[in-house]
This record gives structure tokens, C-alpha cells and sequence, in this order.
């Protein structure tokens, strides 16, 4: 019997999920929050999520999608167009293809993974964003946003592994 | 890298490899496309921009709701707790502000008479738009947010924006409901500025962090920590003596200054249309485009006099050192 409809349009739904977790965290990310510290260095959320779900689901994150992400990040947060893009598909692409490494590891390995992998794609922006504007950013304010970024990403991952677990797990 | 991703299919054929392949180095070719595309700087990028902010602008302005209203009430509890406190400053303050009332009011008396004796023409009447923060945008790269206002209610490119303290910044992009605000303390922010007391002119030139630097100062100003930097007016694209900030520190090679704002507390905002046009209009950058002309190299003929002319590279840290461009710039 052919699957009806309303199936299909449930699997596509869910499919799309990964891409719409990570705008919704892009979203998150530019809440006016009253943190004296956010509002210098904030965590990079887009970031986060596209490194778990390259490296869980890269079926349902492909690179194509992450660097639409990238791109929609720089145009809201006014940053130079084309440097998330680029960080956002290297992340992508190395952590896909790294996946089957944290299959079956604790999480930790994951958490390190990671920070590891954060280090260069933060480096990588703050160097072409640096370039594009044509002065030097602050590289304290990177600094703290690298620490937030590695010390938030449990949080993030947990919700994430909540979601695929419930959502897409026939799909 | 991109062989490895594959195998995991177990149909797998290698013009399928070369395709992902080919379709990452596209990806990353039109990644540095767009990085030359969006430092071309032009009129697209521009709208683009502001269509995406148009885009979320309904989503941020329903989810920023509930997070003003913790805010609100990690406030009220703060409030409550130093009541006492609170009361006993605003009770001081007011002794104060009453005395500056009755001053106040004479010097305004005396200055309508002057202004009648000198038949002063007032300046053209301020159009007022309060919009609400609906976004804080970047944190390391960039220092602005968006605002629950766009061209629907007025609101257009380079307008100033402030708050109850002084100036924020100006409207970088318009969108229909929704703009973009650059801060004064954002990389790309240069906004012509005074001294109050000595009247010295400068640039307040922000750097991404939350003290801009003032650049362009004369070798001979005279500025001190603690000092009021109020908007100059040159350029025409803001009007003068809106209050900026205070000198909180100054060194042999940097000025800085503390802005009268604290970004995360920004929440009611207004933009103020002083019917000026200045060096930001569209019109004005298009007319000064087509000069060919190998003998003009950067100003364009129709800047009025006294107008700053922004430096294109990286001059934040200059401090006080270029007293010979200063000179050029002030004259």
C-alpha cells in the first residue's frame, strides 16, 4: 500500500527539523537579554547545533543547508556576508565525515569533540571578519564567546538529543 | 574529507563522491563570492538585509516579549530591595533638579528674547518614532539591534536613534517593519563629536568594545576624564549637541569614552527624523559616485563645508596622533 499524504508530508516535516532547530537558535541567539556579559561576547548556538546534527544526522543537515544557515545569520546579526556561510560548511563537511567516530562514545568525547572543533571555526570568523571589516576585533570578546560556547553546548545537545529521540527516530 | 562521508551509503558510486565534492568546493567558492558581493557594499546587500529583518522581526517581537518581561521582574525585585536607598538619592536629586528648573527657566526666558532680538530661525521640528528592542544582534563581531519600526512608520536610513540618556547610533538599515541600529560602540561607527567644555571637535570611532575611542583629536585638545562628549552636528547627519557620552580614560595613545547607554539594558528606543540629510543619504552617495575624474580623489564636490569625511580604513587606533588630518578635518 503507498504511504498517504499526510504520512509523507510527516516524514518531510521531520526531516526539516534539524534545519529548524538551528533557527531557532539563531533566533535564540538574538533575544535582548538584560546579561551585561551577553551582550558582548554572546555563544554561537548556530554553531552547536550544526555540529550535532553533522555529526548524529548529516543526511538531514547537509552542507547546502548549513551554508543557507550561515548565510542567514550574517544577514541578521549584520555581520560580513559569507563568513558564516563558510565556517558553518567546513564544520559541517569535517564533522560529517568525523561522525562515525562519536557513534557509540560517551558524551564527553562528544563535548570534547566539540571544543576542539570550535576552536578553529571561531579563530576562522573572527580572522575573515577581521579582514572584511579592515581593523582587528577585540579578541577578548571572541575569547569569551569560545568559553561560552564550549561550556553551553551540554545544555544545547541535551535538548537536541531530547528532540531527535522523539522526533526522528523512524525517520 | 568528503570520500569518507560516503561510504556510509552502501550504494555508492564514485561520480556520486565527485558531485559532493564538486558541490563543497561550490559552496565554499560562493561563500568568498559573497564576502566580495557584501564588501562591494551595495544596495542590494541593503535591502536584503532589511528584508530578513522584516522577516523574523514578527517572531522576535512575540518571543522578546516574555524574556522583557523577566527582566522586568528580576528589576522589581532589585527595586524593592533598595527602596530605601532609591528613595533617599531621588529625594537629593530632586533638591538638585529644582534648583536647575528655576535656572532653567530663566535662561530659557532670556534666550526667547535673544532669539527675538536676533531673529534666530528655529531648527525643523523633530518627528519622534518609540519602537521597542525587539533583537540584540552579534556580541563579538558586531554591536547593534533591530527595532520594532521600519519605513511603515517612518523611519529611514542614517536617521539618529536615541534613548533617554543620549545617543545610541543611527539606523543602518530600514526595512518595512523592522531596522537594523548600528551602536556608536560598533567597528563601522564614526560619528563627528565636541567636547562640551573645550569645544574641541573629534570622531568618536567605535572599535567593538564598550568604550569608543575619540580619533582626530588635535595634538593641543584639551580633554580630560570626565568631560561630556556631545554630537557636533557636522556632516549633517546628526543634529548638534545630542549628549554621547563621558571621557573615562585618557592615555598617550587612545581617548576613550563611556557611552551614556548599557546595551543590555536598551529597551525603548526612539528615532529621531531631524529632517536632515547628511553624508548617509542615498541620494548624495549616488550623486558623488561617477566622478572618474583622476584628480579627485576623495571628496566630492557637493559635501558642504565642515563636513568629516569618514575614514574608509582601519583608523581606530590612531588616538591623537594625526593632528595634520585633524587639522584638515576641522577646518
Amino acid at each position: 500500500m503507498k504511504p498517504g499524504v499526510w504520512h509523507r508530508l510527516d516524514i518531510i516535516a521531520r526531516g526539516l527539523f534539524p534545519a529548524f532547530s538551528v533557527f531557532a537558535l539563531l533566533l535564540i541567539n538574538l533575544l535582548p537579554l538584560s546579561v551585561p556579559l551577553l551582550s558582548t561576547a554572546s555563544p554561537a548556538l548556530a554553531l552547536m547545533a550544526v555540529f550535532y546534527w553533522s555529526v548524529n544526522r548529516p543526511d538531514l543537515l547537509t552542507a547546502v543547508t548549513a551554508f543557507l544557515l550561515g548565510l542567514l545569520q550574517d544577514l541578521l546579526m549584520g555581520l560580513p556576508l559569507g563568513v558564516s556561510s563558510l565556517v558553518l560548511v567546513l564544520v559541517q563537511t569535517g564533522s560529517a565525515s568525523q561522525g562515525r567516530f562519536f557513534h557509540n562514545k560517551p558524551f564527553s568525547v562528544m563535548w570534547w569533540g566539540f571544543a576542539l572543533v570550535a576552536i578553529p571555526a571561531l579563530l576562522v570568523q573572527w580572522l575573515l571578519s577581521s579582514a572584511l571589516i579592515g581593523a582587528l576585533l577585540p579578541f577578548k570578546a571572541t575569547m569569551i564567546s569560545y568559553v561560552l560556547t564550549a561550556a553551553l553546548f551540554p545544555i544545547v545537545a541535551w535538548v537536541l538529543a531530547r528532540a531527535q529521540n522523539t522526533l526522528l527516530r523512524y525517520v | 574529507m568528503a570520500q569518507h562521508g560516503g561510504p556510509q551509503q552502501r550504494i555508492f558510486s564514485p561520480l556520486r563522491t565527485a558531485l559532493h565534492r564538486f558541490a563543497f568546493i561550490l559552496l565554499i567558492l560562493s561563500a568568498f563570492g559573497l564576502m566580495l558581493l557584501g564588501k562591494a557594499d551595495t544596495v542590494l546587500i541593503e535591502r536584503i538585509r532589511a528584508a530578513s529583518a522584516d522577516l523574523v522581526s514578527p517572531v522576535m517581537n512575540v518571543i522578546s516579549r516574555p524574556a522583557a518581561s523577566i527582566n522586568e521582574l528580576t528589576d522589581k525585585i532589585y527595586n524593592l530591595a533598595h527602596l530605601y536607598e532609591e528613595n533617599e538619592r531621588l529625594r537629593r536629586e530632586n533638591q538638585q533638579l529644582l534648583a536647575w528648573q528655576q535656572a532653567a527657566r530663566n535662561l530659557s526666558h532670556e534666550n526667547a528674547r535673544l532669539r527675538d532680538l536676533a531673529s534666530y530661525t528655529s531648527p525643523p521640528a523633530l518627528h519622534l518614532v518609540t519602537s521597542r528592542v525587539i533583537a540584540d544582534m552579534g556580541g563579538a563581531y558586531a554591536h547593534s539591534v533591530m527595532i520594532s519600526a521600519g519605513s511603515r512608520d517612518g523611519v529611514a536610513k542614517g536617521q539618529a536613534v536615541i534613548s533617554d540618556e543620549g545617543l545610541i547610533g543611527r539606523v543602518a538599515e530600514a526595512g518595512y517593519q523592522a531596522s537594523r541600529v548600528l551602536l556608536i560602540t560598533d567597528i563601522n561607527s564614526r560619528v563627528p563629536v565636541v567636547v562640551e567644555n573645550s569645544r574641541d571637535r573629534a570622531f568618536l570611532s567605535g572599535d567593538n568594545t564598550n568604550r569608543p575611542l575619540l580619533t582626530f583629536l588635535t595634538a593641543d585638545a584639551a580633554v580630560a576624564p570626565g568631560d561630556r562628549i556631545l554630537t557636533s552636528g557636522h556632516g549633517g547627519a546628526f543634529p548638534p549637541g545630542i549628549p554621547i557620552g563621558v571621557v573615562s580614560s585618557v592615555s598617550e595613545n587612545a581617548v576613550r569614552v563611556a557611552p551614556m547607554f548599557r546595551r543590555h539594558q536598551l529597551e525603548y528606543l526612539r528615532v529621531a527624523d531631524y529632517g536632515l540629510q547628511g553624508i548617509l543619504s542615498e541620494d548624495r552617495i549616488r550623486q558623488s559616485q561617477p566622478s572618474n575624474d583622476a584628480n579627485i580623489t576623495e571628496v566630492s564636490p557637493d559635501l558642504p563645508d565642515g563636513v568629516g569625511i569618514v575614514p574608509a580604513g582601519p583608523t581606530g587606533n590612531d588616538g591623537t596622533s594625526p593632528s595634520t588630518n585633524a587639522a584638515g578635518e576641522a577646518q
